[in-house]
């Protein structure tokens, strides 16, 4: 009845899908259903509009002018309710991974996800650090993995073809890391090594801080450059500069404070800038900075434990970001 | 009377913008306020892309770390690493030659066109619909920005962490044939840089959106410590390259564009005129290119024998989002005691409590998308 197929001659389009049989005067198409609906899958991504850092820009690159994404039918949608592809462009923080877990919770099935760059897939070299989730697959469950840092335009086209080609096979099986889940849990504080560094500057008592800054400030020093701190394992110094635009001239001044109390008054009520590095301050060194407007953490979550850039800390993940117990697991591996 | 009515029935709505959202510009979320249309209060938060850079920083060697610093401001990674090898070099007293200098200033002004490019095409995402569907700009701007890449990956190898700076001069030396390759990308940026202020400065929606939005005193810019085109837009001429030069940038001739009303339409003429001047500066810095050797260090075996006496240095560069600096705490072993990155972002979007209350929702997109800030850079 039907032509004879070359079976040599790659299948393209529908042919790859079915049986295409010539009839006289119409044609007719045999094929499943499961292999319909994935072949329309795979034509119709459309990715979450979710950029998280560097790989972001390069996801960006791809999907404008040059590399056209919109060729392999890759759409991006602002909402996840209606996309079904994630691609995770970037480092996962722990403050983060809550709301990569909703977001993907919110996407409809069938859905996939790509890991694109080092850091997603295993948080490079930022996977030492206390607030860094090591690879997305400790969170959500991964498709694809797109190695680079970042990758190029291509690794990332070529990451989008490699899923249409599990889709339209239908072998997915998507990874998720639970093996080594619980050793990361023990970390130890590290013991304080004493410190012998010259300190220089103009270091002032923490009573004269706020008529220092007013002063200054009266005679045109009213550019807050920024407020930082040092742990020097027994004391505690803050490092204050700030700056005038008329007279050309930078004004740096020191307070040394006792690291296991560090109290000192604040200085929101005269720099408006004061407000968010203090709160910096607090949340690395656990500094308190009395008649502050709003003392809260400002870069990690509002229930972490400890201050990161006191020399006692331990550099490894206290915390873990969200965590399937064993249970959960085993059904989401069963489907 | 009627007004009065919806203000008992619903008073305040809370809603959320972000972490996921695509004008926020990366991992930043805004708590918004409203009555009505309007802004009353908003409560921002940061801290979605904190990646501990600076505790990274005290675990790894000297020379390992600017290849980490170009990950923090991922728009223009030459001015993160130029900040950090410039404080190093401070510290340890190291001279870099006058070509490495050229070759800094060249890297770090093309990255800030590739930079001000992408700010362009996104905020022109952001207006959306007043722009030609908002993503013509957006295509326009990433066509440009990819000749530009072209020229990073030919002369580093990579797009554009390009790990060009290293303590003591450049990684890379031009190949023959590269000024001519960036001179042609310049023309061609240049004409379309005219062809974008035209076709944006006579959209009366653009105009519209952007004109009397978003306005920063200039004691507001100050107090908070803005930097870069947001300060200069209020009015305050001070641009690092000019007040305090850094690598070769005494040498040049460019002027630095200031604004008078601070809002968000004086950031954009800013960030323009911006434009036109880096490619002023590499024209003059690829014109005049000193012969002579791109490094000063004499290799060593490993990284842990490059030491930095006791000590601290400052050093800033001027990024495409304003001050850079990297403060630099040294304990004379091989490692840094503590670096802190004064990152400009951080600072422009402290801003944002005081100035967006009295807009309108629309508004708060066309704000953020003027302050041009990067989450990468905002949490380190």
């Amino acid at each position: 009845m039907g032509t004879p197929v070359d079976e040599n001659k790659p299948k393209l389009g529908l042919e790859a899908l079915g049986e295409l049989i010539r009839l006289p005067g119409a044609n007719m198409f045999l094929t499943s259903t499961k292999k319909l609906f994935s072949w329309a899958e795979k034509s119709s991504l459309w990715p979450l509009t979710f950029g998280l850092a560097c790989c972001a820009i390069e996801m960006m690159a791809t999907f404008a002018s040059r590399f056209d994404l919109d060729r392999f039918g890759v759409v991006t949608r602002a909402s996840p309710r209606q996309s079904d592809l994630m691609i995770i462009a970037g480092t996962v923080t722990v403050k983060m991974a809550e709301r990569i877990k909703k977001l993907y919770d919110q996407m409809p099935f069938p859905k996939w996800v790509i890991a694109a760059g080092s850091c997603a897939i295993s948080g490079d070299h930022y996977r030492h650090i206390y607030s860094v989730v090591p690879g997305v697959d400790w969170v959500i469950p991964v498709d694809v993995y797109v190695p680079g840092c970042p990758p190029t335009p291509e690794a990332f086209m070529d990451g989008i073809i490699q899923l249409q080609k599990i889709i339209s096979e239908g072998n997915l099986t998507p990874h998720l890391n639970i093996a080594n889940r619980i050793e990361r849990e023990t970390t130890k504080p590290l013991p304080k090594k004493l410190v012998d560094l010259p300190k220089t500057g103009n270091y002032l008592m923490p009573d004269q801080l706020k008529q220092h800054a007013h002063n200054l400030k009266e005679s045109g020093f009213d550019y807050l450059s920024y407020i930082t701190a040092v742990d020097y394992s027994t004391t505690l110094d803050l490092v204050y500069v700030v700056r005038s635009f008329e007279k050309n001239e930078e004004n740096i001044w020191k307070v040394s404070l006792d690291s296991s109390n560090p109290k000192v008054p604040s200085l929101a009520p005269i720099y408006k800038g004061a407000d968010w590095y203090e709160r910096e301050v607090y949340d690395l060194f656990g500094v308190e900075f009395i008649g502050h407007p709003n003392l809260k953490r400002i870069l990690l979550p509002d229930d972490w434990e400890g201050h990161p850039l006191r020399k006692d800390y331990s550099m490894e993940t206290p915390r873990l970001p969200y965590r399937p117990s064993r249970e959960e697991y085993e059904a989401w591996k069963k489907g | 009377m009627e007004e009065r009515v919806i203000e008992r029935e619903f008073g305040e709505l809370a809603i959320n913008m972000g972490p996921q959202h695509p004008s926020t510009h990366g991992v930043f979320r805004l708590e918004l306020h409203l009555r009505g249309e309007t802004v009353v209060k908003v409560t921002p938060h940061i801290g979605y892309l904190h990646r501990g850079v600076e505790k990274l920083s005290e675990t790894l060697e000297y020379d390992m770390l600017p290849p980490i610093y170009e990950r923090d401001d991922y728009l223009s990674p030459t001015a993160n690493s130029l900040a950090f090898v410039l404080a190093v070099e401070k510290l340890a007293g190291i001279e870099v030659p006058r070509r490495a200098n050229y070759l800094r200033v060249i890297t770090a002004e093309l990255q800030r066109l590739a930079s001000h490019l992408v700010w362009l095409g996104t905020f022109g995402l952001d207006l959306g619909g007043s722009l030609g569907g908002g993503s013509t700009l957006f295509l326009y701007c990433f066509r440009e920005r990819e000749r530009i890449m072209d020229l990073m990956e030919t002369l580093t190898g990579t797009r554009f962490h390009t790990n060009m700076n290293q303590i003591g001069g450049v990684r890379y030396d031009v190949y023959d044939g590269f000024d001519r390759d960036v001179f042609k990308t310049l023309d061609y940026l240049e004409k379309r840089i005219s062809e974008y202020k035209e076709m944006l400065e006579n959209n009366p929606i653009f105009l519209e959106r952007t004109k009397d939005v978003g306005i920063v005193p200039q004691e507001l810019a100050k107090e908070v410590g803005a930097s870069g085109p947001v300060l200069r837009a209020s009015g305050v001429a001070y641009d690092i390259r000019k007040n305090k030069p850094y690598s070769a940038y005494q040498e040049f001739n460019f002027q630095v564009p200031v604004g008078n009303k601070g809002d968000a339409y004086d950031r954009y003429t800013v960030r323009l005129k911006e434009m036109k001047e880096s490619l002023s500066i590499v024209r003059q810095s690829l014109g005049g290119l000193p012969e002579g050797p791109i490094h000063s260090r004499k290799p060593v075996k490993t990284p842990s024998l490059f030491k930095t006496p006791k000590g601290e240095a400052y050093a800033a560069v001027e990024s495409p989002r304003g001050e850079l600096g990297v403060f630099l705490v040294s304990d004379g072993s091989s490692k840094p005691y503590r670096v802190k990155v004064r990152s400009p972002s951080f600072s422009n979007i402290a801003i944002i409590p005081h100035i967006l209350p009295g807009h309108l929702v629309a508004d708060t997109v066309s704000i953020l998308g003027s302050l041009d800030p990067v989450f990468g850079d905002v949490d380190r």
